[in-house]
């Protein structure tokens, strides 16, 4: 059985009795499932679309000043949206051609849990959260937690996913670097996409803060508060002998099966460009 | 109004609205849907097929069903309408199912079980050459052969050479990506058979099929429907589904319908044929070329098809644009257990051009010259013998076209500012394509035939067996008639034909189409204006190809003129590598063509943007690899054609070099333009990352692994 919600509400109703697995932009899904020429793809199991919950679909500010991103909002919508983070616009922008970025969702992006998709690179690197809602209550964890592996996630059979939550970040950032290596450049699926940030204390001499992931290079996007560490409360200047013991230490968390001598070596030269760019303390933000 | 300049083309406004029909948009009453049976395996014999229980009405054709010869005649006739009993390539035909309704017809399609004893393929060209798993064919799993040597013996030469230097060159598997994939239906119309078909040589589908019933090529009827693309992969492939098409529709009485899906289609079709090259070459000590031997491989899969003269045409271009005095060339096409390759924009030509300028730059470098120095003091002029020891009958125009292209790309000052290996690096090649089917082959095999009618009180009809695939042909050839009869191009009909209608003027391939057909289209209207403005009305004037004295071929030894006119092209490259992440960017194309005389410029931009993409993106991400006899990148996802996003804004020039027995003077164009950007692109990011590359394609990982010194690592 197939099933349209129009509200939030009937939403999780149905959602809570049917367990119907749940399908928004359709872009991965729809693809899925097709069946051959002229034949209307199937699904196995009970399917509801919710594409027309208007409840899902804003970006805003909530009262704790973080950016919060409805799970229905395209990447189209996302990449047009200045208040949304450099990275993630980026990403959302390089997302597939105009047609699908008009279509997919970033709820949807996330719940697909590819190990390619373009949405989580960003939002590990930016401590992004996803809020679950269902008949019983919301609940919130990392979108790092919450993507499992290659195609699991922790959503529960009577969960939508509601809002991705991005904490206050554009000013307490100072430099950030996204970079896609796509198989060509648009329409493009992901070889390897790197995404860093790094906040510096008010003087600009250490590093406060350093994010690092790599989205194609294992089952999903990999981040390491560990590798991260080798990094944070080190003096700028000290950025480019960090080089190595960082790429040394990130190589052990990738785990690329299908071209690992291209996905590792690039991996490295990013993590070295982004240092040896802000060592110089350019006046420039944002780094692809 | 000069020929060239353009005109809006006929088929434009229709395409664009949407409102052309294409053949899944047909429909034809009590019409049966069909799904192909294919072999899961590259090699084996098939021990069993179960089936489930068929409904009334459903039933899977088979080789039994078959009251004729089993064979589908392209040029050689070794690929069989079904597989009996063994199979040679994963995705060959072992049945068509055939059933009113989609839904049922895919739910018993998903229950049929074939079961094989499967032996061990030989894959790739090496394992073929080597009969890994024990030879299939022949004894040695050679298809076809040839040999070609002009000038002094090359043993001689290399006995008293100073230096010898042999490079290895190869390319690989390229899919058409027309937009539209492979579609056909079969019917019965006053008692006649009548296939529609999405298709390039609707006289190659009549005559390849027809003996599966016994029947002769004019008791079938084939009517072109309006094509969607096609780089000569609807050449001769539409036989594969034609020929099922044909025994179901005479089995079962009723119209059947077989319209590929993208994955089915990129799996399950034709391709470009892998190569190998191998070149020797003897220098002096002043590095000068004293001769070249070469040893051409092309994979040609399971079965010959068309392959032998792709082969020969390789051979034919494995100078380039060069001569040298002593040449010798050895073509071999060797069988494998994948799909058969096929007809592909250049057929065999740029498997060799990219191979012989891939080589000249390598001579250069290890010489330490220029390589457009090096490459500029061989290449061929007019009564200079090619590899077939026949001249070149025409004025060769490439230190002009290089000129323009120099001028325009700033070539000479960029490859001096851009040091080897630092990232930027410009690269450019020359290139040429023999025009219309090689040697006496037009008026020995072809013998083309075209009628143009002035019908009474009414409009001029052109009747021909071209087709429009995309390419513009529906316009060129009503603005040739148009031109002549001083009448406006738009009221000239041109329908896509239908064999029982028009004269079979061969087939839309090998660039002929405007060069040769085109100049009967001509000539005739030549006549025609002369009897309407003598007063004539109502008839029809037919004019038969002939082909000029004085220019002879011998197609038993290939020895002689092989092409009476070639285009020639010369293109520049500029890219840019990220030396991080290995990501190539093309910042810059420059071309110059001789296609003769344009006959309208804006469609031969087309061509050329079209040509030079497509070239470029067979160099670089085009990967399709073929694992155990399966295609992995069969989506449009995983198969990578370049994008215009991927594409610099193209400098399109032309030289005016008019070819006397074309219209107008116009030659052959459409596969010249693919012929040259790959050897181009190589040059280079080659230059830009300092490193020998000698094979293709080169995605960004591949770039990598040069840029590191390993050996490719995938």
């Amino acid at each position: 059985m197939n099933y349209v919600a129009f509200s939030l509400k009937q939403a999780l109703e149905i959602r809570k009795a049917t367990k119907a697995r749940v399908m928004a932009g359709g872009t991965d899904l729809m693809v899925s499932a097709q069946r051959g020429e002229g034949m209307m793809p199937r699904f196995e199991g009970d399917m509801l679309l919710i594409s027309h919950v208007d409840e899902l679909r804003h970006i805003g500010f909530n009262a704790s000043g973080e950016l919060e991103i409805g799970a229905l909002c395209t990447s189209a919508q996302i990449a047009g949206d200045s208040r949304v983070p450099w990275a993630l616009r980026a990403a959302a922008s390089r997302m597939g051609a105009v047609a699908l970025r008009n279509c997919a969702t970033i709820g949807g992006n996330i719940a697909n849990a590819s190990p390619k998709g373009d949405l989580p690179g960003p939002l590990y690197a930016l401590d992004a959260r996803v809020r679950l809602l269902s008949v019983d209550g919301a609940e919130e964890m990392l979108v790092s937690d919450f993507i499992l592996g290659l195609k699991k996630t922790k959503l529960k059979d009577d969960q939508i996913i509601g809002a991705i939550i991005i904490p206050k970040m554009d000013e307490w950032f100072d430099y950030i670097f996204w970079h896609k290596i796509g198989t060509r450049r648009a329409n493009a699926i992901s070889k390897l996409t790197v995404t860093m940030a790094i906040k510096l204390d008010q003087q600009r001499k250490i590093v406060e803060d350093f994010r690092l992931s790599a989205t194609a290079c294992g089952a999903k996007t990999n981040r390491s508060r560990e590798v991260e560490s080798l990094v944070i409360g080190k003096k700028v200047q000290e950025l480019e002998d960090l080089v190595a013991p960082v790429q040394e230490a990130f190589d052990k968390v990738i785990s690329p099966r299908a071209m690992p001598v291209f996905r590792r070596t690039a991996t490295k030269n990013m993590i070295a460009d982004f240092f040896s760019r802000v060592a110089r303390l350019p006046e420039e933000r944002n780094m692809e | 109004m000069d020929i060239k300049d353009p005109i809006k083309r006929m088929d434009a406004l229709a395409k664009a609205r949407g409102e052309t029909k294409y053949l899944s948009d047909y429909r034809f009453e009590g019409a049966l849907y069909s799904r192909m049976l294919r072999s899961s395996i590259p090699r084996g014999r098939i021990v069993d097929i179960k089936l489930p229980a068929l409904p009334e009405g459903y039933r899977l054709i088979t080789y039994k069903d078959i009251p004729g010869k089993n064979a589908l005649q392209m040029i050689t006739a070794d690929w069989p309408c079904f597989a009996e009993t063994d199979v040679k390539f994963v995705g060959e035909t072992i049945g068509l199912l055939v059933g009113p309704d989609r839904e049922l017809l895919q739910k018993l399609f998903d229950q049929i079980e074939v079961e094989y004893e499967a032996q061990e393929p030989a894959i790739t060209i090496a394992e073929g050459l080597a009969c890994k798993g024990g030879a299939f064919l022949n004894g040695n799993n050679v298809h076809c052969s040839l040999s070609l040597q002009k000038g002094e013996d090359i043993e001689a030469v290399f006995s008293r050479a100073y230096r010898i230097v042999e490079q290895e060159i190869t390319t690989g598997f390229q899919e058409h990506v027309y937009l539209e994939t492979n579609a056909a239906v079969c019917t019965k119309e006053d008692g006649r058979f009548v296939i529609y078909a999405s298709a390039q040589c609707p006289f190659y589908i009549r005559k390849s099929v027809c003996g599966l019933l016994g029947l002769k090529p004019d008791d079938i009827i084939v009517r072109q429907t309006a094509t969607g693309g096609a780089f000569g992969g609807k050449e001769h492939f539409p036989d594969v589904l034609c020929g099922p098409l044909l025994v179901a529709c005479y089995v079962t009485g009723k119209p059947v319908r077989l319209v590929f899906g993208r994955e089915e289609d990129i799996a399950n079709s034709v391709k470009r044929h892998p190569s190998r090259v191998r070149f020797k070459t003897a220098l002096d000590k002043d590095g000068n070329i004293l001769g070249m031997d070469s040893e051409v491989v092309y994979n040609v899969g399971a079965y010959l098809a068309s392959s032998f003269v792709v082969l020969q045409r390789g051979c034919f271009h494995v100078t380039g644009c060069y001569s040298f005095p002593s040449e010798r060339t050895k073509g071999i096409g060797v069988a494998t257990n994948t799909y058969p390759s096929c007809a592909f924009r250049g057929f065999g030509a740029p498997q060799t051009l990219f191979a012989i300028e891939t080589h000249m730059n390598y001579l250069a470098s290890l010489l330490g010259k220029d390589p457009l120095e090096f490459k500029r003091r061989y290449l061929i002029k007019k009564g200079e013998l090619t590899i077939t020891s026949g001249p070149i009958i025409e004025d060769v125009k490439l230190v002009q076209m290089l000129e323009q292209v120099l001028k325009a790309s700033g070539y000479a000052e960029k490859s001096k500012a851009y040091a080897i290996g630092s990232g930027k690096g410009i690269g450019l090649a020359f290139y040429n394509h023999g025009g219309a089917f090689t040697g006496n082959g037009e008026s020995a095999i072809i013998k083309a035939h075209v009628k143009l009618v002035k019908h009474l009180g009414g409009p001029v009809e052109i009747l021909c067996g071209q087709t429009e695939m995309g390419q513009g042909f529906q316009t060129a050839l009503r603005k040739i008639a148009a031109q002549v009869l001083e009448i406006p191009p738009e009221t000239v009909i041109y329908d896509n034909p239908d064999t029982s209608r028009v004269p079979d003027s061969g087939p839309t391939a090998a660039s002929r189409s405007t060069m040769v057909v085109g100049n009967l289209v001509y000539k005739a209207a030549l006549d025609m204006k002369r009897r309407i403005d003598a007063g004539e009305d109502g008839f029809e004037v037919e004019t038969v190809y002939e082909h000029p004295e004085g220019y002879p071929w011998d197609q038993s030894t290939f020895q002689g003129v092989a092409y009476l006119g070639y285009g020639w092209g010369v293109c520049a490259v500029e890219v840019e590598i990220d030396k991080r992440t290995a990501e190539p960017v093309v910042k810059g194309i420059w071309t110059s063509h001789d296609v003769g005389h344009p006959i309208d410029e804006l469609i031969c931009h087309g061509q050329v943007n079209g040509g030079v993409v497509q070239g470029i993106g067979w160099a670089s991400t085009e990967l399709l690899q073929n694992i155990g006899g399966h295609f992995k990148q069969t989506s449009l996802s995983d198969y990578i054609i370049p994008t215009s996003m991927d594409t610099p804004t193209m400098s399109v020039e032309y030289v005016d070099n008019p070819y006397p027995w074309g219209p107008f003077g116009a030659k052959g164009m459409g596969e010249l333009t693919f012929n040259g950007s790959a050897a181009a692109y190589v040059d280079a990011v080659s230059r830009a990352i300092g490193k020998t590359i000698n094979a293709i394609p080169i995605p960004s990982e591949v770039i990598m692994d040069y840029m590191l010194d390993k050996e490719a690592s995938r």
